[in-house]
């Protein structure tokens, strides 16, 4: 079965700061099992769009060096024709908006992004399975909730990255 | 705040100063809140804990007893203290802001949480009071990084760094508005 990890901006926010232990054990336990993390676009823009972010311990993320070893990927741009994608997306800025209380208006693309990216990769067949790690609880419970309701029953995951999480991972959380 | 401000009976107004010593003072800020969260405590228990020098520690708990920010509780030696609830309401042109003893409590981690401290450079205690009230949202799962990030016109990295840093003190303190 392939299964594809895709990872948020938070999960990288978790790892940084001084201690750099969680950022050492979460690239031990992908290599370990031999898988990377796929970041969308989005993700990959905020971890580096923002100068002012770096003047903290936490915003100083090695994240490049993921890349170099080839355990942090960059998804394909998400396709808003698909769909199958901008359907769920749709539903995704829907649900968020109301988990947050907000406007929908208030909501982005990049609040759905995730969801978004889960959804194409099952859609063109190229995962059985996503895992979805990330501290944003909004999109998690979105991807959880609708991916099913779209024909993707048992084939999505959210894994919540609390500082626990990290602490305890190994590569048997991707096998 | 089950008590009323005016439980120690002393006038707001001389409680202030050493509000603002607690907000500029993280070593006094921790005193507070390890007094909060662990009280009744002898002062001989914090410098075990915190490891602050004892003369700080006896002149800090002296300062904060003068406030009436923390009363004692046994009156015989060793003496035994706990705090008073800190509620102040600050209004300046419009603009309110409380400060509240999980403020004193995010503004006490500045020493040990440099990401906390970076912040505080950059918005003011304001900005951390207000990122706070974001930081109670996120623990719940009610706001995520990007739309704080829009609202507090941060970058979403920046969003996401300050509520994860705040996380610990949104979970210790429930969210006086709910």
């Amino acid at each position: 079965m392939r299964t594809v990890y895709i990872a948020d901006t938070g999960v990288f926010v978790r790892c940084g700061g001084p201690d750099k232990n969680k950022f050492q054990q979460l690239r031990r336990a992908l290599r370990q099992a031999e898988v990377s993390l796929r970041i969308p676009q989005r993700v990959y823009e905020e971890l580096g769009g923002d100068p002012a972010a770096e003047e903290y311990p936490s915003g100083n993320i090695p994240y490049p060096d993921g890349f170099e070893e080839g355990w942090i990927t960059v998804a394909d741009d998400l396709d808003y024709t698909n769909s199958t994608v901008s359907t769920v997306m749709d539903d995704a800025r829907r649900f968020i908006a109301n988990e947050t209380d907000r406007k929908e208006d208030i909501t982005e693309k990049a609040d759905t992004a995730l969801v978004g990216l889960a959804a194409q990769l099952l859609d063109i067949d190229e995962a059985d399975h996503v895992v979805l790690l990330t501290t944003d609880k909004p999109a998690g419970r979105a991807a959880e909730t609708l991916l099913p309701t779209h024909g993707f029953a048992d084939r999505i995951e959210y894994r919540y990255v609390s500082e626990e999480y990290l602490e305890a991972i190994t590569a048997e959380e991707f096998r | 705040m089950s008590k009323s401000p005016a439980h120690s009976g002393r006038p707001p107004i001389q409680q202030l100063q050493t509000v603002v010593d607690l907000l500029e003072t993280p070593t006094l800020a921790r005193i507070y809140v390890y007094v909060s969260q662990n009280g009744p405590v002898t002062v001989a228990q914090l410098i075990d804990t915190l490891g602050v020098p004892q003369g700080t520690a006896y002149d800090y708990v002296q300062k904060l007893e003068a406030a009436g920010i923390v009363t004692k509780t046994r009156e015989q030696r060793p003496y035994e203290y706990e705090t008073d609830p800190i509620s102040l309401t600050l209004s300046t042109d419009g603009e309110t802001q409380t400060v509240t003893p999980a403020l004193i409590a995010a503004v006490a981690r500045r020493d040990e949480d440099e990401d906390i401290n970076v912040y505080i450079d950059r918005h003011g205690l304001d900005g951390l009071a207000v990122a706070l009230e974001y930081a109670y949202e996120y623990v719940d799962g009610t706001v995520n990084n990007r739309i704080a990030a829009r609202e507090l016109d941060l970058s979403p990295l920046e969003a996401e760094i300050i509520l994860q840093a705040l996380e610990p003190v949104a979970k210790a303190y429930a969210d006086p508005a709910e």
